[in-house]
């Protein structure tokens, strides 16, 4: 890469960086699955033209469509959050604040110059 | 009766009104306690970094209740009242929201604006790319979007506060006489009196509250607001089937019945009439937002029902009243519901002239063959699409829903739109400054790991329910498509007031309450911080005095609020079209150039500002194509190839910023090194 640090034999990314960078995949890749089933499963199922209330699909008095579409991914993906969120996602230092230094040092000069 | 005693009976009849005063005070005090607590510490340490170190709860409720604005407790159970079921598709994203808008960015964000020193959006871009010319475009994109989002908020509240007022005698005679005032100013009217009052009161609260309680409070109200938003859906949603249950016969659940009474809905028709009294009167007669009025139909001896949706008056000496704003109910089903319900406000003293019906049908899926004789006769094509359609059973229960829009000639939400609003919701989250700033603010990744899980179980108790309950409404609430605002406040107080907990109301009102004021105070913070900080501080006058900041941070608070209000007047009547078009431009804008800060170490600073100028200039350009095309109006925008034109705007966004950061040089290596290296252990 053009942009490599020329001293990269002495230096490597950021654990931090590279373990977002692959979370953040994991998360894309979970939103494109809600996608891919979510979207297309209401419109072939929920998308109807002709309804009969004597026929028209519910589940738990929901109709089918949105239950199987919506509310079970929904769980599911809640599930997955779980999982994700307490065995995946790692801890990653994520350093210091320069700033809140520099502020302190600010604010005590301030206080004295200011004392309201 | 003079003033005091117009609140004191309004006290004693309407104890709703009392508990949500308790609540306001509440977060009055609680602002209070938080500046108190706060006095003796640097108002620049406290609010430009004493939350960077937020913990579990407060990261998870503030960026939940900053997220869950008034947008989702106003504008969203508007369109569920209005749509049906279909609206649990369009928020359907919400299943990975949480994850999606905290986890895409959120470590990596934290981790550069730490590296940065950077305690706003705009500083984390300028610092990444060492460009101040970066950071106040930042600015500027910001203060452009967040003060048309205040627009919408402070309607929101408004609406909140006038449902609860409604009875008030105070209040009614307030209206007709501002309503009197108001004819013939310029810009005011046509406006709701009501409206204006609320607006005025609600407007001067809020920026009184927010200058006041100032920053620190944000936080801490949020955390309580957020509890208060989840208690309140949590209270309704079985309040809602307890009272469906009632009219449900015996052995049929609440929803199943719910749901197959909306199989046989029929869209309202919306629109004018003049309306008479038998005599003239010395004082003017106010017909009431809200009131019934019916109508037998001379050709089929049927009655017809009609809701007033905006208050109007017949002038003193005067017999009638042209052009009042009404809606007719078609559903069969309701207007047996609203016939037989005794708490039915019917004005029989008022007499529509039928000759005088100005009626419009939804462009999709309206316009009942009124006569039954299956022709288009004179005046029968109402939603004007040249032919004469027959409302199908299951509009409300099937996609892609009912529309009265003029640009939804394939419905609500039709395919294209779906997958639109599921990129939308997920995606654009996690480009929302608002969003962003929150997620510098976290501790460390533990708490980040934690929130999003809460947050995730958080969103679970209050989006999904919510539709629940507002296709409950549908059948207990008719006739609220006049006023789909409304109808979140004006549910809380039905729901209580059938159980005998009138009281309850002012707690359930405040959470959509606690939703806009949660929005509210942290959009006018990040305006705010966007002028004070990145602008004037690191612009202007860096070694500005504390003492400064201080200063035009409430100036500019007082301003943008002021501002935002005068702005709220006359707002479209969804909100919901508002918190859309800034929340897709704030996304087209910001998203593409923050990934690609954080994720790409190639990235530099002309592709990432020309990605957010390109992304922001395609989104536009898809609303201002909407008002000057065949859609008349910027709130109904082009959609190119029938996509939501937040599609358009990511596109352009991504595309533009990795093609002129391959077009050009690559970033200063020591940037590159500082945001994406370490030193090798070995």
């Amino acid at each position: 890469m053009d942009n490599t640090p020329s001293q990269a034999h002495s230096e490597e990314f950021a654990p931090v960086f590279v373990n977002s960078r692959r979370e953040a995949l994991w998360i894309f890749s979970v939103w494109a699955v809600g996608l891919v089933w979510a979207v297309p499963f209401c419109y072939f199922t929920g998308y109807d033209e002709s309804v009969d209330a004597a026929t028209f699909s519910t589940t738990l008095g929901i109709p089918t469509w949105l239950f199987w579409g919506i509310l079970v991914p929904w769980i599911v993906a809640d599930i997955f959050t779980i999982w994700f969120c307490f065995c995946y996602m790692q801890d990653d230092d994520l350093g210091r604040d320069p700033e809140n230094e520099s502020a302190t040092v600010e604010t005590s000069v301030d206080a004295q110059g200011d004392p309201s | 009766m003079n003033g005091l005693s117009y609140l004191l009976a309004a006290g004693t009849s309407n104890a709703a009104l009392w508990t949500f005063l308790l609540y306001t005070l509440a977060v009055f005090a609680l602002a209070a306690l938080s500046n108190q607590l706060l006095k003796g510490k640097s108002f620049l340490s406290e609010y430009f970094l004493g939350s960077r170190g937020l913990g579990v709860w407060a990261f998870a409720l503030t960026f939940a209740a900053t997220s869950a604005s008034g947008g989702s407790f106003t504008g969203f159970p508007a369109k569920i009242y209005t749509h049906g079921w279909i609206l649990g598709l369009w928020i359907g994203s919400y299943i990975v929201v949480p994850i999606c808008a905290m986890g895409l960015l959120g470590k990596r964000i934290n981790n550069v604006a730490r590296t940065a020193g950077a305690i706003t959006v705009p500083d984390i871009l300028r610092d990444r790319f060492r460009s101040p010319g970066f950071g106040l475009l930042a600015v500027s994109l910001i203060v452009f979007f967040m003060i048309f989002n205040l627009v919408a908020q402070f309607k929101s509240g408004s609406l909140i506060l006038k449902t609860l007022v409604a009875d008030v005698g105070m209040f009614q005679d307030a209206t007709t006489h501002v309503g009197g005032w108001i004819q013939g100013i310029g810009f005011l009217e046509g406006a709701d009196a009501g409206y204006l009052i609320c607006l005025l009161t609600f407007g001067v609260a809020v920026i009184i509250y927010t200058t006041y309680g100032g920053f620190h409070a944000v936080v801490w109200t949020d955390v309580m607001q957020g509890v208060v938003m989840v208690t309140g859906v949590l209270i309704m949603l079985p309040l809602a089937l307890l009272l469906i249950g009632k009219l449900a016969p015996p052995g049929t659940g609440a929803l199943k019945f719910a749901t197959t009474e909306m199989i046989a809905m029929v869209p309202p028709e919306v629109g004018t009439a003049t309306v008479t009294v038998s005599e003239a009167s010395a004082e003017l007669v106010a017909i009431q937002q809200g009131d019934w009025l019916r109508l037998e139909d001379e050709a089929t001896g049927k009655q017809r029902l009609f809701r007033v949706t905006r208050t109007t008056v017949i002038a003193s000496g005067t017999t009638r009243a042209s052009e009042v704003p009404i809606l007719e109910i078609m559903s069969p089903g309701d207007k047996t519901r609203v016939a037989e319900n005794p708490a039915t406000r019917f004005r029989d003293s008022l007499r529509i002239d039928p000759a005088s019906l100005r009626l419009q049908s939804y462009v999709y899926g309206g316009e009942e063959d009124r006569n039954g004789n299956g022709k288009l006769d004179d005046g029968e094509d109402r939603n004007a699409n040249g032919k004469l359609d027959h409302p199908r059973p299951g509009l409300y229960v099937t996609g892609p829903g009912p529309s009265a829009k003029p640009k939804d000639v394939n419905g609500f939400l039709p395919l294209s739109l779906a997958f639109s609003f599921f990129f939308m919701w997920a995606i654009s989250g996690a480009g929302q400054p608002s969003s962003m700033v929150r997620l510098m603010a976290f501790k460390d990744s533990q708490t980040l790991r934690r929130s999003i899980f809460t947050v995730a179980i958080y969103y679970s108790m209050i989006y999904f329910p919510l539709v629940i309950i507002f296709c409950c409404a549908r059948i207990l609430m008719p006739g609220m498509e006049g006023e789909p605002d409304r109808i979140m406040p004006a549910m809380a107080v039905f729901l209580t007031e059938n159980i005998g907990a009138g009281w309850l109301a002012g707690l359930l009102v405040a959470a959509p309450f606690a939703a806009v004021m949660s929005t509210v105070d942290s959009f006018l913070l990040m305006i705010s911080s966007a002028l004070v900080r990145d602008i004037y501080q690191r612009n202007i006058n860096p070694r500005a005095q504390e003492r400064s900041i201080k200063i035009l941070s409430y100036l500019f608070t007082l301003i943008v609020g002021t501002g935002a209000m005068l702005g709220a007047v006359n707002p479209p009547q969804f909100l919901q079209d508002i918190i859309v078009y800034t929340g897709s431009g704030l996304a087209a804008a910001f998203l593409a150039p923050m990934v690609f800060a954080l994720y790409w170490p190639r990235s530099n600073s002309t592709g990432c500002i020309a990605g957010m100028l390109a992304g922001f200039a395609a989104h536009l350009s898809m609303y201002v194509a909407g008002m000057f095309g065949e859609n008349g109006s910027f709130f109904q925008p082009y959609q190119l190839f029938n996509f939501n034109p937040i599609i358009v705007g990511l596109f352009t966004s991504f595309a533009a910023t990795y093609l002129v950061t391959k077009c050009t040089a690559p970033p200063p290596e020591d940037l590159v090194r500082k945001y994406f290296y370490q030193q090798a252990k070995s």
